[in-house]
């Protein structure tokens, strides 16, 4: 018989505290489809989809049903697709976006991504036109996710290729104006991109990854916030390192159930099951926060000096429950500060406690980086490509992933509201300062080297 | 061999596990199953027993009353049929019910009541009223024909007409979250798991 506290405590993480699956993405290999023929190069890649993910949705439903965890969204990730479309012209890129758009409605998920070019050393013809085609397809599709490895440790910094972002960035804003410049909020531009990460925007199927894997992405912020207030409810003396134990005990559990719900999932479509990201992923809706733990363990002004000490302390006790829940972690696993998407975070961006620079020291402690920033439309491309550069760095020279998803929001100041709407959220408009300022340091383009791998202080 | 249920009840004493035992010990029975718990300070334990022959029950009664008197013990002793009693819910999954709500007279006559309509057997259960408040936590085995969704959609709707909230989760849910061994899948998806997509 199980203990009546522990019955209790497991169901109040999902029946208060909002702890689902967030996503169980099925990452499927598509280098098998290519082909130089556009026409045969679409049809493969939806019977091969079709042939995976044909019953993904159903399957999800049974262990949803079974297990009484919400799955919350169900995705797909592909072979970076300039890898897969690589003889196509620019226009051939977007004929495939609608051809993976229109697949991913049909078999029921709602975000497909891959769309991805890896450029950190340099590009090729394919990987450029791929980039090209971006502004039509994150205009033009509902459900293609992209993403861009602009940067790794062991390659350095490719600065043509964010220098290229930044106009794809301009140019889809424009397209998309009538939401904000929605269309960039599907696009991440990556340093040290994982390959296994079930995310989006940012989830591709790798190198390195069988034909088909399913990975899961939990998220439990309100659970871990929960888990930090009753804590201090019944110790409000406890010190910092009582409560990092109390989080990581929290990530093992959340962890675990991700993981069950993930090899059930596998298990039922017959394929292989491949990691869970324990990664604190917030939605809008208030008590599903990373802002509000940072809150609970004290940080009340976010932005406030502490928050980045908080946040590297929530991310390292996250990273140690769920490894030990677990030895098939990956994909991002942190805690993510996308700010539209976290109404505690946005709340400090309106007030002004929380700046474009704070966030940009806190993402050198967790993951993913500058995610879901709204910035004003008249923000110019270089100093959006140097604003990703700036991030992008802070990953090279880590040894982490970093990303940035940002939002240049056409018509729209500092200080305006841009709103995206559902788990996209809303935020106020956070100033660049000294924007302009670096634009010819962009403009040297070529290479920024791999950085030294020792003499690390 | 020759198998008999006992059980024992009495308010809780230390020493009460010693005497019950050492009487079945010196009958010549071997103690195959025991479970024990103390219930608002009484104490009741039930004993699955095998003895090398068959026992008198009202004679092995007497001998644990006899020998813990000074404990006041009821005891009942029932002999285990030898046909083989087939298991109520064959081969069922098993899954956790939660009961939360207001403590009513009643209450878990009407959720066992409901329960036993949709043929789920109860295997484990504690409830307990702390003031106002009911909590029941129960194991229970579902058949094959009743899927948790609809399970769960009829102890929804059954406990808001009662003030009360029910839970059904799968058991690995909570082996997951407790125990540090590796993860592991229900039984039903392998059933239903074949791999259906073609390498």
């Amino acid at each position: 018989m199980y203990r009546t506290e522990d019955v209790l405590s497991t169901l109040g993480m999902v029946r208060q505290h909002k702890l689902d699956v967030r996503t169980v993405t099925m990452g499927i290999d598509l280098l098998p489809c290519a082909s130089p023929d556009l026409g045969t190069l679409q049809l493969r890649i939806r019977e091969r989809l079709l042939r995976f993910a044909g019953r993904l949705r159903a399957v999800c439903e049974e262990v949803e049903s079974r297990y009484g965890i919400p799955i919350v969204n169900r995705r797909i990730a592909v072979t970076p697709i300039a890898r897969v479309a690589a003889s196509q012209s620019a226009e051939g890129y977007l004929a495939v976006a609608k051809t993976l758009d229109e697949v991913a409605g049909e078999v029921g998920v709602d975000l497909v991504g891959g769309f991805t070019a890896l450029v950190q050393k340099g590009w090729t013809d394919g990987d450029r036109r791929l980039i090209s085609a971006l502004p039509d397809v994150l205009s033009t599709t509902k459900r293609v996710c992209s993403s861009v490895n602009v940067g790794t440790t062991a390659a350095g910094i490719n600065m043509d290729a964010i220098l290229a972002i930044g106009h794809v960035l301009k140019q889809t804003a424009e397209r998309t104006a009538d939401h904000d410049g929605f269309g960039c909020a599907k696009l991440v531009v990556f340093a040290n991109a994982p390959t296994d990460n079930p995310f989006m925007a940012g989830a591709f199927h790798g190198e390195g990854e069988a034909d088909c894997a399913v990975n899961i992405g939990v998220s439990g912020p309100g659970v871990v916030k929960a888990a930090v207030e009753d804590l201090l409810t019944v110790n409000p003396k406890a010190t910092l390192g009582e409560i990092a134990e109390e989080i990581k005990s929290t990530a093992f559990r959340v962890t675990r159930v991700g993981e069950l719900i993930g090899r059930e999932v596998a298990s039922r479509l017959g394929v292989a099951f491949g990691i869970v990201d324990l990664s604190l992923a917030p939605t809008p809706q208030v008590g599903d926060s990373v802002g509000e733990i940072l809150q609970a363990m004290g940080v009340v002004r976010l932005g406030a000096p502490g928050s980045t000490a908080a946040l590297a302390m929530l991310n390292d006790a996250v990273k140690k429950g769920g490894s030990f829940a677990s030895s098939s972690v990956g994909g991002l696993s942190g805690a993510f500060v996308a700010v539209s998407e976290d109404s505690a975070l946005a709340e400090a961006v309106e007030r002004g406690d929380l700046t474009l620079a704070k966030l940009e020291a806190m993402t050198a402690v967790c993951s993913v980086g500058l995610d879901m920033i709204a910035v004003p439309g008249d923000t110019d491309a270089e100093t959006l490509a140097a604003l990703i550069a700036d991030e992008v760095s802070i990953g090279v020279i880590n040894h982490k992933t970093t990303a940035v998803r940002v939002i240049p929001v056409p018509g729209k100041r500092a200080g305006d509201r841009a709103v995206f709407g559902g788990l996209f959220g809303e935020m106020v408009i956070l100033p660049i300062h000294a924007a302009s300022g670096s634009a010819a340091f962009v403009h040297h383009g070529g290479r920024i080297p791999a950085p030294l791998s020792s003499l690390r202080n | 061999m020759p198998t008999y249920i006992v059980t024992v009840t009495a308010a809780d004493a230390v020493g009460i596990v010693n005497s019950v035992t050492g009487t079945i010990f010196r009958q010549g029975g071997n103690v195959i199953e025991l479970s024990q718990t103390v219930l608002r300070d009484f104490f009741t334990i039930i004993l699955a027993v095998e003895f090398p022959e068959a026992k008198n029950t009202r004679t092995l009664a007497a001998a644990v009353i006899a020998e813990g008197s000074r404990f006041d013990l009821t005891v009942a002793v029932i002999e285990v049929p030898v046909e083989a009693v087939p298991p109520p819910v064959a081969d069922g999954e098993r899954f956790i019910l939660t009961v939360l709500g207001n403590d009513h007279p009643g209450n878990i006559h009407r959720i066992a009541g409901r329960l036993s309509q949709r043929g789920v057997n109860i295997v484990d259960l504690h409830a307990r009223a702390d003031g106002p408040r009911f909590s029941l936590v129960t194991e229970v085995f579902l058949p094959h024909d009743l899927s948790p969704r609809e399970l769960r959609a009829d102890l929804e709707e059954f406990g808001r007409e009662l003030g009360l909230e029910c839970f059904v989760q799968h058991e690995n849910i909570f082996l997951a979250t407790t125990e540090p061994s590796p993860v592991r899948v229900g039984a039903s998806s392998s059933r239903e798991g074949a791999a259906v997509v073609p390498h």
